[in-house]
């Protein structure tokens, strides 16, 4: 099982696009609000050094932005 | 052979994906994401039959409705990368994940993207301070210093999102005059966090590992002048999605298809157009959703004629 860790803020739409994918595919993942939790902020800076969100971080791969490919490739899904 | 083939998944697109199901038209829609540019607004309130919506849940039900069709085929997570006229009239269409269609007559609903300024160190700095989407990444630039470029409706909203955040915000507008609503204008001019530069452009973003300046103009005086931020919040507005078809319809100056409007045809028989991809007076979703539909029905006219 593939470690999962996403860096959102509240407002921020494709972060809810990856979360409703994650949830879609039963895959478990660790969420961090990058807008309150200024600790998390710092640690997506400094993976990614990305001023952006999201940023998902799997097994160590960094993905920038819902990009459903590469984190399909990412956790060995094939879609259907 | 399909018969029609529906380039985009805004309202436009899934309107008219909706009625040409129910048409019994064989069709096929193809669309990168669900919603079109309202995907990333925080609330819609005039979208007729719903007081308040977010983009988010209106992209979801969008979509839902499109799926409850039965007989379209949906083609979802890629986008059009050309459209060939062949010699016998039909069309042929690839998309950048190398699928090849073959469809009698095209309905595009591809919309609208974001313009970009195309000045040095945007692209460099895209993600690193320099964003294209505010209502996401306004929350990350608590307490510091940014620019937004722009002087429309977007733009305003902009710098209302980061009100809450940013503690500096200079607005870059090009001419002397803000569009966008009078109540957004007031808000923003009279806020002590909000300077204006006027008749002022941006010609560089700069930066290390993340924007620390810009270098704008003032196009009056011609002067060049620094400032050192953290943030670019590109609002200057969109620019049509029709880059696929140029060379099969008549464009505008700027880009929108020309279409017929009693009929949504374009220049080229067999290629309809709706909503802001098209050289419609105003770029609305609800006007998107009727041109589209009115496209559709005059596809089944020909159809049934054919």
């Amino acid at each position: 099982m593939a470690t999962v860790t996403i860096y959102s803020t509240p407002t921020c739409v494709y972060c809810k696009m990856a979360k409703e994918f994650f949830k879609k595919n039963n895959i478990a993942y660790e969420e961090h609000d990058v807008a309150a939790d200024m600790k998390a902020r710092e640690d997506m800076v400094n993976k990614s050094h990305q001023l952006g969100v999201p940023v998902i971080d799997i097994d160590n791969n960094i993905v920038i932005g819902f990009d459903q490919k590469t984190i399909e490739g990412l956790l060995g899904l094939k879609k259907a | 052979m399909y018969d029609l083939i529906i380039i985009g998944g805004g309202p436009g697109g899934v309107a008219a994906g909706i009625y040409a199901a129910r048409k019994k038209m064989k069709t096929a829609l193809i669309t990168d994401t669900f919603g079109g540019q309202s995907l990333v607004s925080n609330g819609i309130e005039n979208w007729i039959g719903t007081k308040s919506i977010s983009g988010f849940d209106l992209a979801k039900n969008l979509e839902e409705h499109l799926r409850a069709q039965t007989g379209i085929d949906i083609i979802d997570g890629d986008l059009v990368a050309g459209v060939v006229k062949k010699d016998d009239g039909t069309f042929s269409v690839t998309t950048k994940n190398s699928k090849t269609l073959e469809t009698k007559y095209v309905l595009l609903t591809s919309g609208s993207r974001r313009k970009r300024l195309g000045v040095p160190g945007e692209d460099k700095f895209d993600g690193k301070g320099v964003v294209f989407c505010t209502t996401c990444d306004a929350p990350l630039f608590g307490g510091k210093t940014v620019a937004v470029v722009g002087g429309g409706n977007s733009a305003l909203e902009g710098v209302e999102d980061l009100l809450q955040y940013a503690s500096k915000i200079y607005l870059f507008v090009r001419s002397e005059v803000l569009r966008g609503d009078p109540v957004t204008q007031e808000k923003v001019k009279s806020h002590p966090s909000v300077q204006i530069l006027w008749n002022s452009v941006i010609e560089e973003i700069k930066g290390e590992t993340f924007v620390n300046g810009i270098k704008y103009k003032d196009v009056k005086t011609g002067e060049s002048k620094d400032l050192p931020l953290d943030g670019v919040f590109v609002e200057i507005g969109l620019v049509p999605n029709s880059d696929f078809v140029k060379d099969l319809v008549k464009l505008d100056d700027f880009g929108h298809v020309i279409v017929d409007h009693k009929t949504q045809q374009a220049s080229c028989p067999g290629i309809w157009a709706a909503g802001d991809v098209s050289d419609v007076l105003y770029d609305q979703n609800n006007i998107s959703v009727g041109d589209a539909i009115k496209a559709t029905l005059n596809i089944y006219d020909k159809i049934k004629k054919s």
